[in-house]
């Protein structure tokens, strides 16, 4: 007879704390979105769902942020390439690669209120500007933070994310042995740029990706950089959604749920996404 | 074909290559010989433009090599690991040094097509470098070299991490496609055998000088091939265990 199998609390309970309480928090905000749950509750009602089409707040948001965390991460991911195919003997030695761990040792609020010491108008290169006679007053330096364009947000998601993107792509620069397969496609008559475009940017893209849309979805959700450096309209989808939240009317819960349920939603969509990639990159990587 | 004088490298005071001569005529394999550290790599690095030399000269055909860079050289150098583009397909690892030279889709189709069926691998071409076996490997990274047709190809222990088995098929192989596009090779390896399977020169490379031999005899002769003595060994043992097997 089989001897029975003490059971292991640790997975379920870890199963349940990042599996179990989202799904349950998902179904509330479905269940709150069609007027089952809530302190407001009268029964099943699709006029949420309904509402949803008259009302542009949560469209646009999304769409604000899909430009925010697009813009942030394309640019980081740029940068970081740059970084790893031109400037390899400056990223093995000197300063530099100590440098890119700086940022990621500090928290995204004291980035953001830097940012906003730095670029306001009423900010540090806004008054140096004033005292060189660059502007003619501390209103015509040009609006950096609290912007439409959210100038502000994706330069703080970058100075973030490329440091990571750097140091995420060095290592795999290294464990790929991109250097020697250089010098194999340079003997195979490729030019430098050649390799860079057809084999070091193809290969390193491919085996960060997960990595990237991870940082793409960490950026989608962020909450504490746009709230300090966003502008009350548009927002990002996690101001937009707080802020329903918090409203003292509560006739706007329903909505505010719905919108969170929306954008969970399309989050898991991204994560599965997530899982597919990483599963490739753990296949392609032996 | 290829000329190759005086050739000395060192680093940091340390001599890696002295005084090396050599002559290659087309069609040649010179299989080198040597210890690990004996210099080996660095020669070939050399000849194909991925180091420089201290002093010597290197032609081939008369032109002087030493100021063409790798990518003009068309002399392809092999590692000891396949590396495989692991993003692109077994065709497309093929076909790499085709397209960055621009050549049209349908030509490069035909021989990719033409090359894989000649090193067994028509039925991997779609597949990824992860599903295929080491030997396989090894006939992609040859075919993605073969088919730009090199003028000298430079093969650095290309089947030293392949199992007994598996090698002695690969230096057939190797040998038979050689002959068939009557490439020029220099292969370096620290087995003797796979210098006398594949070579049709010989040489031994021993910190940095490297020794030519006329003949198989005298390669066979000189002691430090090893080459005299394991025949002895072999020898030995037959003697010794024929009686026991008698009785």
């Amino acid at each position: 007879m089989k001897p029975i199998k003490p059971i292991k609390p640790i997975l379920p309970l870890y199963a349940l704390l990042v599996i179990g309480l989202p799904l349950a928090g998902l179904g509330y905000a479905l269940l709150g979105s069609v007027g089952v749950v809530g302190p407001l509750a009268e029964g099943f009602t699709g006029q949420y769902w309904q509402a949803l089409g008259h009302e542009p707040g949560l469209a646009y948001a999304a769409l604000y942020s899909l430009w925010i965390a697009g813009a942030s991460v394309g640019i980081s991911v740029v940068l970081a390439l740059l970084l790893v195919l031109r400037a390899q003997a400056t990223l093995q030695r000197g300063p530099l690669p100590g440098l890119l761990y700086v940022p990621l040792v500090m928290p995204a609020l004291v980035v953001a209120f830097y940012l906003f010491q730095l670029l306001s108008r009423s900010g540090w290169l806004s008054r140096i500007s004033f005292r060189l006679g660059l502007t003619n007053s501390l209103e015509a330096f040009p609006e950096l933070v609290q912007d439409a364009a959210g100038v502000g947000i994706i330069l703080a998601h970058v100075l973030l994310t490329f440091p990571f993107l750097t140091l995420l792509f060095q290592a795999i620069y290294q464990e790929s042995r991109l250097a020697e397969l250089g010098q194999l496609t340079s003997t195979l008559g490729a030019s430098a740029r050649q390799f860079r475009r057809r084999v070091a940017a193809p290969l390193l893209l491919r085996r960060a990706a997960p990595t990237v849309l991870l940082s793409f979805i960490a950026t989608l959700g962020a909450y504490d950089i746009p709230l300090l450096l966003g502008r009350p309209y548009p927002q990002m989808l996690s101001v937009f959604i707080i802020t329903k939240l918090q409203r003292f009317d509560l006739r706007e819960l329903p909505a505010a749920y719905l919108a969170g349920f929306l954008v969970a939603a399309g989050l898991l969509g991204l994560i599965l996404l997530l899982l597919r990639l990483a599963n490739r990159s753990r296949i392609e990587a032996g | 074909m290829l000329t190759v004088s005086h050739l000395s490298k060192q680093f940091n005071d340390q001599p890696v290559l002295r005084d090396i001569s050599l002559t290659l005529a087309e069609g040649e394999v010179l299989a080198v010989l040597g210890r690990s550290g004996c210099g080996k790599t660095t020669l070939l690095k050399i000849l194909a433009g991925l180091e420089t030399a201290d002093s010597g000269t290197l032609e081939l055909h008369g032109q002087d090599l030493l100021p063409v860079p790798p990518n003009e050289r068309q002399m392809v150098y092999l590692y000891q690991e396949p590396l495989l583009f692991p993003h692109l397909s077994v065709f497309e690892n093929v076909a790499f040094g085709l397209r960055i030279r621009k050549v049209k889709e349908a030509e490069i189709r035909q021989r990719v097509t033409e090359l894989l069926a000649e090193l067994e691998m028509s039925e991997h071409a779609r597949k990824a470098p992860h599903q295929l076996s080491g030997g396989q490997r090894q006939r992609v990274s040859f075919g993605r070299a073969l088919i730009i047709r090199p003028r000298l190809l430079l093969l650095d222990e290309p089947f030293g991490n392949l199992d007994a088995q598996t090698r002695a098929a690969m230096q057939q192989l190797f040998g038979r496609v050689s002959r068939q596009h009557h490439i020029t090779s220099i292969f370096v390896t620290h087995d003797s055998r796979e210098a006398l399977t594949v070579g049709t020169r010989l040489g031994y490379l021993e910190r940095g000088r490297l020794t030519s031999f006329a003949s198989v005899t005298e390669f066979v002769a000189d002691a430090r091939t090893n080459i005299a003595a394991e025949l002895s060994f072999w020898e030995n043992i037959r003697s010794t265990a024929s009686p026991a097997v008698a009785e």
